[in-house]
């Protein structure tokens, strides 16, 4: 087992198109939080053979740890499982959570690379999305991750947000570009069920609009790559040697332990996923049990298939071996009508087929 | 039991005027059914009967009723379907009865289909006792229904006999009538068995059960039998009568009704209509049949999943039996698979037969777009019925298309002439004459196509006329007209499932409507796809799908990736069922809504 990853399910304020496993701390005690994440990582330990290279703490938003918790957990993960071989420790954090002495022992405690969730960089947007943070705090936050010498930091950003004109998507991109960061994960707005925006989806009040996602993401494209990023997966950018390790890892079918509330896990073709729920997670682990609340046993066929969907949208591409049983036909009119390209044999999406991945995914394993 | 103390009748009526519920009464009241069984709408024992309220197999049922002159009589009643789709049960029932009551809601008064129905009574010259039922309404009112009884249906109005099924008044009387009015069946003398066949059902645990009239004779357990029309022996396995339930006896008699279990194998041995005889002394000559029903409307039946092809021909077979009205043929479609072409007496009958094979025999199906029969005459002079429009030849081919017509009666309020007459327009019809029914409802006979009247014709009816008016037909041959073949293109490709018949006037609206609604659901595809609707190659209509512009999610959360795995699978399965029509890949329900009847 090389990769892990950690969720801290805790937000000061939970944002309405989110639909991750979090809340606010509300009376968690914090200290027994970590405990827990602790104990159940010596249950692992004592289970399996884990030797990591990449280490991912998300959430939620792990920064939302005080600084003793957080320098408890990071310290007792290193000491249990041994981090000799961790070439990218990863944590993800929000505008307003990290003080520059936070990052100090972040930094300490051997961390390499800072998420950070901007989102936008103008008023109105992150009024829409409810953040609690200014343009100006996010910046604030920014500079002092850099200032505490993260080898690499990636700024997250939405678009196709209700409202969003083309404008204020541009000049996020901009305004993101200039603090130079070395990674940018440009995500789409999903309308996820159980969310408020879901909701106003639903009643009619946001309305999904494919032409403008399309126009967004060609602008992201097109801006990011002429600054030097490239698009290795269809919502990253990253300067070159700056790609993340761990997310490469599940997009190549890597074996992954997660930890924490609703963390998934997958060992082989056996898949789990820990309890969704804080509360019954810290019984369980208390308890002595290991808080997983299901797992399933992939087909190889269900293991090809999420090899083919994960792999298409990496600029990778799916091998040509993955592809035997796809039709010729279906083949020849994707190449045709320019959805995918075919070389060194790999398939990879074209520009115009970066924003159908979903269908064209259907297509070759359909 | 003496033939003398028998009587036969039917009780007839326009629909909803309270016939099953009557019969129920009659039931309750002389101890046929007890309080406890007694449940509203006794006799349609369907789920479908009882949910939709109407009647449609004919319900025969022996009861036993002391008359105040001390005897007590036996009294079989065929209770019947009030709608026209299902008058040939009607027809049937009454060749097995000596008289019928006419039953008239006195809030509604004489209808189309009392006038209708009663004329198929007189006609096989039975005793008509009418019933004014439903006086406990507010709405009632006798006097104007007895004088309708006397000025339109030429009865005597002296005769009738008022009553409320639902609140129980007026049973009594209508039994004396019966017992008084309603003469007993004649028999020839002769002792020979003849029985007429006019219903049969399928049985799962009996086999094939038919429900006999006996005319002459008697028949019991372990006689040697004859169908006469197709001259088979059958030894007889059970008889019995309906008290509503089978109830097994020793034997049926001379002006008996009641069912008759014989060794039949199979479904398609027993005919409606049919003789059956001693085969150690036949008749001489059969009784006489039915008049031969023909499918007036038809539509293409498909299962699902084409593993469903022989179970559906085994439940198609099994129903057949039961309806013989409904018939049915293998035939395939580019687009469905293989299914059947099935013929059926009107639009409620098919809805109805498509209920039963999904409920009754849990079949998945889809069915097609109703279409009449049509008479093509090709340019070479030969002749071709056509009742699937996908058959047509090209239309290069073609000389002249005629189409079933039909004489219909209208019966409306004076004030909805002018609204009724701009539908009958509508549907191309004409009108031949008016008939003034009383100062204030009018009869219009008119003729139109059968295609027009198929769809949507008695609900126009009924919701311009808040429900006054109503209606019924009989054919009228068949008409030349300039119909014309429209084929349906998707991608260039034409899909013949959508291939339809419409007048020349209609075509254009039809062609849009059809491109409307495909364009409504087939899911865009990667690729732009165009839609038309073409006659004889020329475009008179078309849509185009623009193709997908965006389908990708953000991410795949915290490598949770199983979710996104299902909804890929999901799709794959989806795509199992779709029908790739060139590139396009159009998914089954697509099919479904365009063609299923009601849109
Ligand atoms: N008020 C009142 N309602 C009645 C009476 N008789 C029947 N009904 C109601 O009229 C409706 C139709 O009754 P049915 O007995 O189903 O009529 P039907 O003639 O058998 O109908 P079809 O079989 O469909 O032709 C039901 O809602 C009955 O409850 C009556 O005497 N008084
Ligand atoms: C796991 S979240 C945690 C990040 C951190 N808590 C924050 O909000 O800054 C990681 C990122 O997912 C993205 N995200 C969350 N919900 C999303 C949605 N409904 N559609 C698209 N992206 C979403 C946001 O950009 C967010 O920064
Ligand atoms: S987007 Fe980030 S801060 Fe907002 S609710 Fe989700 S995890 Fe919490
Ligand atoms: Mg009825």
């Amino acid at each position: 087992m090389h990769h892990l990853y950690v969720h801290i399910p805790f937000c000061h304020r939970v944002c309405p198109y989110c639909a991750f496993y979090k809340h606010t701390p509300g009376n968690t005690q914090m200290a027994a939080f970590v405990d827990a994440v602790v104990a159940e990582t010596r249950r692992y330990r004592d289970k399996m053979e884990i030797n990591l290279h990449t280490v991912f703490l998300g959430g939620g938003t792990p920064t939302a740890l005080s600084e003793t918790h957080l320098e408890r957990l990071l310290t007792e993960l290193r000491e249990t499982l041994g981090f000799e071989h961790v070439t990218e420790f990863t944590l993800e954090a929000n505008p307003m959570t990290v003080t520059a002495k936070k990052a100090a022992m972040m930094r300490a405690q051997g961390v390499t690379r800072v998420s950070l969730g901007v989102q936008a960089w103008d008023e109105p947007t992150l009024k829409t999305l409810g953040r609690d943070h200014s343009p100006a705090e996010a910046a604030e936050t920014f500079a002092i991750l850099r200032e505490a010498g993260f080898p690499s930091l990636n700024i997250d950003l939405m678009f196709s947000v209700p409202g969003q004109t083309m404008e204020q998507w541009a000049g996020s991109l901009e305004r993101a570009l200039e603090l130079k960061p070395d990674h940018i994960s440009a995500y789409n707005l999903n309308y996820e069920e159980d969310t408020d925006f879901f909701d106003k989806l639903q009643r009619g009040l946001f309305q999904e609009a494919p032409e403008r996602d399309a126009d967004f993401f060609f602008h992201a494209l097109d801006t990011l790559e002429r600054a030097g990023f490239r698009h290795y997966e269809i919502s990253n950018y990253a300067r070159p040697g700056h790609e993340s390790a761990h997310n490469a890892a599940y997009w190549f079918g890597k074996d992954y332990l997660g930890l924490g509330p609703s963390a998934v896990s997958t060992q082989g073709l056996t898949r789990w996923k820990n309890i969704a729920d804080t509360q019954r997670y810290l019984d369980a682990v208390q308890a002595g049990l290991l808080p997983q609340q299901e797992a399933e046993q992939l087909t190889p066929d269900q293991h090809q298939l999420e090899r083919i969907a994960l792999e298409l949208r990496t600029a990778q591409g799916v091998p040509l071996t993955r592809l035997e049983t796809v039709p010729p036909q279906t083949m020849a009119t994707l190449q045709s009508e320019g959805f995918i390209e075919i070389s060194d044999a790999h398939v990879r999406l074209t520009r115009q087929g970066k924003t159908l991945a979903d269908s064209i995914a259907g297509e070759l394993v359909g | 039991m003496s033939i003398e103390l028998t009587r036969n009748f039917s009780i007839i009526a326009h629909i909803d005027h309270g016939k099953t519920t009557l019969s129920d009464r009659l039931l309750g009241f002389t101890n046929t059914i007890t309080t406890r069984e007694a449940q509203d709408q006794h006799l349609d024992a369907m789920d479908l009967e009882r949910e939709r309220g109407i009647t449609i197999k004919a319900h025969p049922v022996c009861m036993f009723y002391k008359a105040k002159d001390g005897k007590t009589y036996k009294l079989n009643l065929l209770d019947t379907p009030g709608h026209v789709d299902f008058s040939y049960e009607v027809s049937r029932s009454l060749a097995g009865c000596e008289g019928a009551l006419l039953l008239v809601d006195a809030s509604q008064g004489v209808e189309a289909q009392t006038v209708a129905n009663l004329n198929l009574a007189l006609g096989q010259n039975l005793h008509v006792i009418p019933v004014i039922n439903k006086i406990d309404l507010p709405a009632a009112d006798v006097d104007k229904v007895k004088r309708q009884l006397e000025e339109i249906l030429q009865l005597p109005a002296d005769e009738a006999v008022s009553a409320s099924a639902k609140m129980g008044i007026g049973i009594e009387d209508i039994l004396e009538a019966i017992v008084r009015l309603i003469p007993p069946p004649t028999d020839p003398g002769d002792g020979v068995l003849r029985a007429s066949v006019f219903d049969s059902v399928f049985d799962n645990y009996r086999g094939v059960v038919s429900y006999v009239r006996i005319f002459s004779g008697s028949i019991q357990r372990g006689m040697k039998i004859q169908m006469m029309s197709t001259g088979q022996n059958y030894e007889v396995k059970d008889v019995g009568v309906f008290k509503p339930k089978m109830v097994a006896c020793d034997k049926l008699e001379s002006g008996d009704v009641g069912y008759v279990i014989a060794n039949v194998k199979s479904t398609a041995d027993v005919k409606i209509g049919d003789t059956i005889t001693e085969t150690r002394n036949p008749a001489k000559e059969p009784l006489p049949g039915f008049k031969e029903i023909h499918p007036m409307v038809f539509s293409g039946i498909y299962p699902v999943t084409t593993d469903d092809f022989e179970s559906l021909k085994a439940a198609m077979g099994k129903l057949q039996i039961n309806d013989s009205a409904f018939t049915y043929m293998a035939e395939s479609s580019v687009a469905l698979g293989f299914g059947f072409r099935c013929g059926f007496l009107g639009l409620l009958h098919m809805e109805i037969v498509v209920e039963r094979l999904r409920r009754e025999f849990n079949m998945d199906i889809i069915s097609t777009y109703p279409s009449v029969v049509y008479e093509v005459k090709k340019t070479d002079g030969t002749e071709l019925v056509v009742d699937n429009p996908s058959f047509l030849p090209p239309a290069g081919e073609i000389e002249e298309i005629r189409e079933p017509i039909v004489k219909i009666f209208i019966m409306i309020p004076n004030e909805n002439i002018g609204d009724i007459m701009n539908i009958v327009m509508d549907k191309r019809g004409m009108l031949d004459h008016t008939e003034t029914i009383d100062d204030r409802r009018v009869m219009l006979h008119c003729v139109l196509p059968l295609n027009e009247i198929l769809v949507d014709f008695n609900d126009k009816l009924k919701s311009v006329t808040r429900g006054y008016g109503s209606m019924d037909y009989e054919h009228a041959g068949y008409r030349a007209d300039e119909l014309v073949k429209m084929d349906m293109l998707i991608a260039g490709d034409p899909v013949d499932a959508f291939s339809c018949i419409v007048h020349r006037t209609k075509a254009e609206s039809r062609g849009r409507q059809l491109c409307e609604k495909l364009k409504e659901v087939i899911p865009q595809q990667l690729f732009v796809v165009a839609i038309q609707a073409a006659i004889g190659g020329k475009i008179i209509a078309r849509e185009s799908i623009s193709a997908l512009r965006k389908n990708v999610t953000a991410k795949c959360y915290g490598g949770d990736i199983t979710r996104k795995r299902k909804l890929l699978e999901k799709q794959k399965e989806g795509k199992k069922k779709m029908k790739a029509i060139g590139k396009v890949n159009i998914p089954q329900e697509a099919f479904i809504e365009v063609l299923k009847t009601n849109n």
